[in-house]
This record gives C-alpha cells, sequence and structure tokens, in this order.
C-alpha cells in the first residue's frame, strides 16, 4: 500500500489517477483497439522507482476502479494488474538498472502476460475477443513507455516524491 | 505472499460479482463516485463540439436549419397522417376486443461514455436508477431500437447494444410477420440472423421490426434492414445480414422507453385521456407557435417537452 512516511505521496495518487482517467477517455473508433494499458505503466514506473512503497495495493485497488468504470466483473481488472504489479516487483532490481529500451521490452512481456491473463477470464465470462487483436495495446505500450517513464520521472523530481 | 492474498482476493469478488447479488449496491455506489470520471473524460469532446458550434460559419447554420426544416415538415406531414390510422387502429382494436396499442412513455437521456474495451459494444448514458431507469430497459434513438440498460447506478446506466456478440433480440420482418432471432456479431455494421429456413420469404431490403416476443423490447420499432441473404450456402439454415437502423455509433441522445404492463382497460382509459391532452397541447401549439420555439436552443430541450408530454401516467 501507498502510505507510511511518504513524501508528497498525493503524486502518485493524482498519477495513477490521470491513468485511470486516460484508459475510458474517449478515443477515435480505429485507436479504440490500440487503446494503451495506462494503468499497468503507471504502476509499472511507480513499482520500479519506489518498490519499499508497494504497489500491490494500488494495483488492486485501482483494478477495482477500473472494473466498476469498465463495467466488468469486480477483479476482472484488478487481477492482471496485481500479477503484472508483481512480475515488476520481483524484477525491479535488475528493471532500474535496464536502459530504458530494454526497460520497455521486458516490460512488452510482462504486460503481455497481464492480457494474456485478461483473455482467459474474459474467455470465462463468455465475452472471448474473436482475433488476436487484444494483443495490440501491449507493443503500443511498450513503445509509450520511454515516454511516460520520463514524465513521471520529472513529476517526480520535481515535486520530490520518495 | 502478499500476491496471493490479493489474487485469491480478486478470484473470490468475480465469483461473488458473478454468481451473487451482494455486490450490486457496493457497485453502484463506487459507480456513483466514478461517474465524474466519464464526465471529465468527455469534456474535451464537448468543449470541442461546442466551440465547432459557435465557430461554424452562418451559411452552414442557415444551411442546417434549413434542412431541419424541411424534415420537421417531412414529419409533421407523417404525423398528421399517423393521427388518423392511430385512431382507425384503436378502434379497429377495440372491435377486436385486444389491447389497445399505446404509445409508450419516453425520456431524454445523452450519451457520456463508450466502453474502453473495443470488443464489447457497450455505452453509457447520463440518466439512472433516479431517473426511473431499470434493468432491461429498452433504449432507442430516433431512427430504431439501439439496445437495453444492462446496469443501473445512481445517475448513470450502462446500455448493451445490438451489435454486442452477447446479445440478441427476436424480431419479425414487417413486410410479413415472419419471425427470427437478429444476434450481435460484435462488429458495429451488422446484425445476423439464426435460424431462418431456406425456404423462408426473406430478401434484401426487407425491415426488421421488435416483435416484442421476448417480454423485453416493445413491439413494432424498426430493428435492421436486411442486406444480404446468402442461399444454398451449404449450410443448414440461410445465412442473412441486416444493417440496424438505429445509428448505433452517431447518436448522442438516446430514448429511454418505458412500456407499460398494465390492463387493457387501464390503457384504454389512458390512451384516451393521453390524445386528449395531446389534442390540446397540439392545438395550444398551434395558437402559439412562436413562443417555444424561441425558448429551446439546444437540440436536447427540444425534444424532450414533445415526446414526454403525451405519456401521461404510462410509467410501470
Amino acid at each position: 500500500m501507498i502510505s507510511g512516511r511518504l513524501n508528497n505521496g498525493w503524486v502518485i495518487w493524482l498519477s495513477l489517477l490521470l491513468a485511470l482517467l486516460l484508459s475510458v477517455a474517449p478515443m477515435p473508433e480505429s485507436f479504440g483497439l490500440a487503446r494503451p494499458l495506462w494503468l499497468g505503466m503507471f504502476i509499472a514506473y511507480w513499482a520500479i522507482t519506489l518498490p519499499h512503497r508497494g504497489g500491490m495495493g494500488a494495483a488492486f485497488f485501482f483494478g477495482l476502479m477500473l472494473d466498476v468504470l469498465s463495467g466488468t466483473l469486480l477483479g476482472q481488472n484488478g487481477l492482471p494488474l496485481i500479477l503484472s504489479t508483481f512480475l515488476v516487483l520481483s524484477l525491479q532490481q535488475r528493471l532500474r538498472m535496464f536502459p530504458l529500451l530494454q526497460q520497455s521490452l521486458v516490460l512488452m512481456v510482462i504486460l503481455g502476460l497481464g492480457q494474456l491473463v485478461q483473455l482467459w477470464l474474459n474467455t470465462l465470462t463468455g465475452n472471448r475477443p474473436p482475433t488476436l487483436l487484444f494483443l495490440v495495446p501491449v507493443p503500443v505500450s511498450a513503445l509509450l513507455w520511454p515516454w511516460v517513464f520520463i514524465a513521471l520521472q520529472w513529476a517526480r523530481r520535481r515535486f520530490n516524491v520518495y | 505472499m502478499r500476491l496471493l492474498v490479493l489474487s485469491v482476493l480478486c478470484v473470490a469478488l468475480m465469483v461473488v460479482d458473478a454468481r451473487f447479488e451482494t455486490l450490486k449496491p457496493l457497485r453502484s455506489q463506487m459507480g456513483l463516485v466514478l461517474t465524474p470520471f466519464y464526465w471529465l473524460a468527455d469534456l474535451p469532446v464537448r468543449t470541442w463540439q461546442r466551440a465547432t458550434e459557435q465557430l461554424s460559419s452562418s451559411t452552414s447554420l442557415v444551411a442546417e436549419n434549413e434542412k431541419l426544416k424541411a424534415e420537421a415538415l417531412l414529419m409533421q406531414r407523417r404525423l398528421q397522417k399517423l393521427a388518423m390510422l392511430t385512431e382507425q387502429n384503436v378502434r379497429l382494436r377495440e372491435l377486436l376486443n385486444s389491447a389497445a396499442l399505446v404509445d409508450d412513455k419516453v425520456i431524454v437521456s445523452e450519451l457520456i461514455g463508450l466502453d474502453p474495451n473495443p470488443f464489447t459494444h457497450r455505452i453509457l448514458i447520463d440518466k439512472g436508477e433516479r431517473d426511473g431507469v431499470f434493468l432491461g430497459q429498452p433504449v432507442l434513438d430516433a431512427s430504431g431500437l439501439m439496445g437495453q440498460v444492462v446496469e443501473v447506478m445512481p445517475y448513470a446506466a450502462r446500455v448493451l447494444l445490438l451489435t454486442d456478440v452477447t446479445h440478441s433480440i427476436p424480431v419479425q420482418v414487417n413486410r410479413n410477420g415472419l419471425r427470427a432471432i437478429a444476434v450481435g456479431t460484435g462488429s458495429p455494421d451488422y446484425l445476423e440472423l439464426r435460424h431462418v429456413a431456406e425456404t423462408a420469404d426473406i430478401k434484401e431490403g426487407d425491415l426488421l421490426v421488435s416483435s416484442g416476443l421476448g417480454q423485453r423490447f416493445p413491439s413494432g420499432y424498426p430493428v435492421a434492414q436486411v442486406t444480404e441473404v446468402v442461399r444454398g450456402s451449404g449450410q443448414p439454415f440461410l445465412v442473412v445480414r441486416a444493417i440496424p437502423t438505429a445509428m448505433l455509433n452517431r447518436s448522442r441522445y438516446l430514448l429511454l422507453v418505458f412500456s407499460d404492463s398494465r390492463t387493457p382497460e387501464e390503457r384504454a382509459t389512458a390512451a384516451a385521456q393521453a390524445q386528449e391532452s395531446a389534442d390540446r397541447e397540439a392545438a395550444e401549439a398551434i395558437t402559439e407557435p412562436a413562443a417555444p420555439a424561441s425558448e429551446t436552443q439546444t437540440p436536447a430541450a427540444a425534444p424532450a417537452p414533445d415526446v414526454t408530454a403525451p405519456a401521461g401516467e404510462g410509467r410501470p
């Protein structure tokens, strides 16, 4: 959970709320398939830079929020988010040393695993997507990762979050 | 360890949410908190629309105005005929001693969000439990049926569109009353008819209207138009595709229908009263046509009083 003696913790919450907002923001029909996994990326960033603050709790909480917003079963977005956050946290020591491109490659795998879990849950609830297009957000997110990282890095330095 | 606990919690939540009703209040409360999110997310689009409205040139406004006037004139003409036909229909039905057809009560609502998941066809509207919206309520736009309400929050509701893969609706061909089931395909462009016999009398251009047999949708609303009939495809049934008549991905203002479940007698009296009041209002509208026109500026406000007025106490 994000709590304890956290300096300027509101920045984290605000950024995650922004991610939540972005993940339901209207997009042109043609880009609808490629909606980046904003929440996954933002939570991954905070998990990489501030691992001692946890992040699993936040992943759970925001996953539930996303479920309510998108009308899926409670926990259907939460579970993939928790799993990918767990993977990020367990690879954190290595991930933080990687250059940005390598980070985005690893994240692509992690977020892809999350999407596969999502697919599995969707199949269980009878909403199986007909094609492999559900994986499109993953490379898109990987491409966006360096920019997300830089932006959040700036915010973290600017507001002195640690 | 934490992974295990939270994952188990997630799975438990999913199972409970899927099988039992206990989480529904929690959900609707969270929905209440999160509804402003959709409003916020939709804000840029709305601002943009308002800006284009402000900035659009007067020539295009005049053109649009003329077009709308022409449309209104056409509608008026059809309406005149319709009044006569309705009356005749009611009288004939009285002779046949069958249930009277009454105008369903409708309220207008606005689209406030789309489902972020591209594989489901669901939208969010700005009317909820507080406005009397209920589960399974049919939703229309100006040109046809759009779908039904699948989740109700205090100030918003989620609507499953006809084209979602999990949606089907009983329809009949308007020309000859042939019944079928129209199933969503997951593509926003067309529906498919299931289990139509090879010899069935159905052809391109046929209008499909809701048959009301599923007890969920009111009967007689246009659903789709047949565009493709594939015969002899080697399959046991015909392959029939139809385009929804409602503009599923363009309509911004939707109508929520309250169809009633009253006895025929109650309906008949209510219909008579509604007809009377509608006539009176029409007469008033004719005597002072300038006043309401100047008051209603937004397109949202314009249709609202018209559709809610003749309904009377048509709430189920």
